[in-house]
């Protein structure tokens, strides 16, 4: 069991979102992760594009599967963790931290997120429904 | 879905399963990259049960497979494999195949996807022919499972009564692996060295186990068929239903070595040499890029602008490092070091046309 942040929000779609005042960083979880495999590309936003919430922003890509990363939060994107186009590393070994994939400026509150409870409710559901 | 008889084996040992063409299969156990690595420099082993299995006995055995079948028979030595086709009238492969020619029975491997096509297929052209033969499917009653690594041999020898360094590439022999009989064939789909076996399905769980235990100090695992898919497309052995399939022959597909043309009264080879004499525009090309994004079946391929052809089989290569692909491109944009763009999700990345195959282990 992997160690998941309190103090950020995830998506029914796996992906993570830390706010602090008007500044979000976003990422993928580890179930996300794990259920990829073995990584070998990932696409970032370009610094600058104005994200809508749920519109798709980043894809992560592994040797059989192309995961689609939807924004968990509306605004400009600020900033985008760079070095994950040459080695994804990071993502497989701390994707709550060194594995953030982009910073945006909220343009507003995040969609529709939930807390780390609803999120493992919701991981042990889709486990036992056999995914 | 169903089972094979090693599924659980592979729930128990916590693998990825998913659904392959209706059968629950495990995809990967730690990972691609690990288990690809494992094979090419150790040994891994396969659960195949999902696979097809064919028995065609009586007078007429070889001359039903004669017709049925692409490859050249008649020079088939008994103890012998070779890979081959099931066309239709038209020259298209309705499965690709393996046959086997044994003392008194032909056996025919097939694909999980042929189970239901490839028996009602050659009985029609049994029924037709007037054959003396019967066509049996054993697919339910026969286990296969496959080594296929440098350490093959070594797994294997100590657990089966026969000498096995006396056993050529596409051999087969009958010999006793832990009392069983059993049929292995020095035959794969990793373009490693290895085996694979044919034995009654109630011994897999015990076959599956002591290879496991033999090649443990050899560093087996078993691998899933997301590794085998990764393995196959760098050893550049084709994928039925992806680098041929009713649309796609096997001359465009680059494929010839699995037909002899000279064949008469064989189904599909009068067809494919009329295509031969009319000349066809397409032709199978091997695509590399070192880094970037993964070329995924059906993504379009463009030279300079002008759109010439689709990606067929695609992946990132675990023993390159590197992305990799075939495609069917017209012939005037399948010249080597050529650079064709590739469309994925809505954007284009460069690759090169390179020689096939990508990966060609040392002997």
């Amino acid at each position: 069991m992997a160690d998941r942040p309190s103090d950020i929000q995830y998506t029914k779609t796996h992906e993570w979102v830390r706010v602090q005042g008007d500044e979000a960083t976003v990422g993928i979880t580890d179930f996300a992760v794990e259920h990829l495999g073995d990584l070998v590309f990932v696409d970032l936003p370009e610094v600058g594009r104005t994200l809508d919430a749920g519109e798709a922003a980043a894809e992560v890509e592994s040797v059989k599967a192309v995961g689609q990363v939807d924004s968990p939060v509306a605004g400009e994107v600020t900033e985008v963790n760079e070095g994950l186009a040459d080695d994804q590393g990071p993502l497989t070994a701390d994707p709550y931290g060194e594995g953030w994939l982009y910073k945006v400026k909220l343009s507003g509150a995040p969609g529709n997120v939930m807390d780390l409870g609803a999120y493992e409710q919701q991981l042990a559901t889709e486990e036992a429904a056999g995914e | 879905m169903r089972d094979t008889p090693l599924t659980q084996a592979h729930i128990d040992r916590d693998a990825r399963m998913v659904d392959f063409h209706g059968w629950n299969m495990p995809v990967q156990y730690t990972g691609i990259l690990a288990e690809a690595e494992c094979v090419r420099t150790k040994v891994g082993l396969f659960d195949l049960c999902h696979m097809g299995r064919l028995e065609i006995r009586g007078a007429d055995r070889e001359a039903l497979v004669d017709r049925v079948f692409s490859g050249r028979t008649a020079k088939l030595k008994h103890g012998r494999a070779k890979y081959g086709f099931l066309l239709n009238e038209a020259g298209y492969p309705i499965d690709d195949v393996l046959v086997y020619r044994d003392l008194d029975v032909m056996h025919v491997v097939i694909n999980a996807t042929g189970r239901d096509t490839d028996p009602a297929w050659v009985r029609l052209q049994n029924e037709k022919s007037g054959f003396d033969a019967t066509v049996v499917d054993v697919s339910d009653d026969q286990a296969m499972i496959a080594l296929q690594g440098p350490a093959s041999e070594m797994t294997l020898q100590p657990l089966c009564g026969t000498d096995l360094s006396a056993l050529r590439y596409y051999g087969f022999t009958t010999a006793p692996v832990l009392d069983v009989e059993c049929l292995m064939a020095r035959t794969g789909y990793t373009g490693e060295d290895g085996f694979e076996l044919f034995f009654p399905q109630e011994h897999a769980g015990a076959i599956w186990s002591a290879l496991l235990g033999s090649g443990r100090s050899l560093g087996i695992a078993p691998i899933g068929l997301g590794a085998r898919d990764t393995l196959r497309l760098e050893a550049g052995m084709p994928l039925y239903g992806q680098e041929i399939n009713l649309e796609i022959h096997p001359l465009e597909a680059d494929l010839a070595f699995g037909l002899d043309m000279d064949k008469t009264g064989a189904i599909g080879i009068e067809a494919l040499r009329a295509i031969r004499a009319e000349g066809f525009p397409r032709r199978a090309v091997s695509l590399g890029a070192p880094t970037g994004r993964v070329a995924r079946p059906g993504c379009k391929l463009f030279q300079g602008g002008t759109e010439v052809g689709t990606v067929t089989s695609g992946t990132h290569s675990p023993t390159l490092g590197s992305n990799v692909a075939r495609a069917l491109v017209l012939a005037e944009a399948a010249e080597l070091g050529g650079i064709l763009d590739v469309e994925i999700r809505g954007r284009t990345y460069p690759f090169e046309v390179v020689p096939a195959p990508f990966y060609r282990r040392k002997r």
